[in-house]
């Protein structure tokens, strides 16, 4: 009776496979000149808040590391702190000061406590009063007024409107 | 004599296993920095002989363009020369501001009044903040490169030219109720 023999890969130990990565170099070249070309060399951090468009501008200058003040269709922040309410593209009648309707107190509060803390300060640009608005391309001019308005009674004249590039 | 042999038929193999590891590298980092959103503010740099005729045009203080945009998105623009005001409008071209005519408007009012840098902005309540941007690149750049206006260079005294009509915007009823 002859035995079976046990059936066993012919594998060369010492073989090595050559991969071809030409297809993967070429992908790879490609995404390279791709993320290059969208590198950001500006060193401010600016983050889009949830529902607020940037209106298009053809402005090229990049941003400075300033104090900012965001309105969306919902609510004015200064920074990440929420400061008033937006309620039909006007800023919340109890937000505003009775006898101004352009003041809006708490944003008030908010940017002379910011002035006056030095920690808070993040470049020499802030010394001089200025600050970046980010807000909603829809918002009417009356609603940004009142927050420029406010801005430059609490010392911040100089506003940089914060724009997406493009036409 | 020995003859040199060469194979015609033989393929060049190149290692790109090197240019791959660097690219590995080189990617991640690139996709951590990249902007996919590129953000600009609206106030540029502008060239110092244009920062120079603004400060001169400040401290004379001669001639003033006011420029309105009413409800209706139609554009006044005033001309305030030394007292003597003129008047420009630009109607609203299906209910929108047109920006082509407004170009134009402006472009005209550069080529009179070269010297002057800065207009004062005074659009209604109701008009958005979007329209408002593009009244603004409107103004501050000519579209045409080409077309370029004549600018002093008050340190050398010589004449030069430039592309910016009126880089110096200011929201002139920023304050009113």
């Amino acid at each position: 009776m002859s035995r079976r023999r046990r059936f066993s890969l012919d594998v060369k130990q010492n073989s090595t496979f050559a991969l071809n990565i030409t297809a993967m170099t070429d992908m790879f070249t490609l995404l390279l000149v791709f993320l290059l070309q969208s590198y950001s060399t500006s060193s401010v951090e600016i983050n889009p808040i949830d529902q607020l468009t940037l209106p298009h501008s053809n402005s090229y200058k990049n941003p400075t590391d300033v104090l900012q003040i965001s309105i969306s269709l919902n609510e004015i922040r200064v920074l990440d702190k929420v400061v008033a309410t937006v309620k039909d593209r006007q800023i919340a009648s109890a937000d505003v000061d009775p006898q101004d309707s352009n003041f809006i107190q708490p944003l008030f509060k908010e940017l002379q406590e910011r002035a006056k803390d030095p920690k808070s300060k993040k470049s020499d640009e802030q010394d001089n009063g200025q600050l970046l608005l980010q807000a909603d391309q829809n918002l009417p001019y009356q609603t940004l007024r009142k927050v420029m308005y406010t801005a430059s009674m609490a010392g911040f004249p100089h506003v940089k409107l914060i724009t997406v590039i493009g036409n | 004599m020995k003859k040199l042999k060469i194979n015609h038929h033989s393929e060049l193999e190149v290692d790109l296993a090197s240019l791959l590891a660097v690219m590995m590298k080189l990617v991640p980092v690139l996709l951590l920095s990249s902007a996919f959103m590129q953000i600009m503010v609206i106030e540029t740099d502008l060239p110092q002989v244009v920062t120079e005729a603004i400060e001169k045009q400040e401290k004379e203080n001669k001639k003033n363009v006011l420029v309105e945009v009413t409800p209706d998105r139609k554009i006044m623009i005033t001309v305030d020369s030394n007292g003597t005001k003129s008047s420009v409008s630009v109607e609203s071209k299906e209910g929108q501001i047109d920006l082509n005519k407004l170009h134009m408007a402006f472009r005209e009012i550069k080529k009179l009044h070269p010297e002057v840098f800065k207009i004062d902005l005074a659009p209604s309540g109701n008009v958005a903040y979007s329209e408002v941007v593009r009244v603004m690149d409107e103004a501050r750049r000519s579209r045409d490169f080409n077309i370029r206006f004549p600018i002093k260079d008050e340190k050398t005294g010589k004449d030069t030219t430039t592309d910016y009509m009126f880089p110096e915007i200011i929201f002139v009823n920023m304050m009113e109720g």
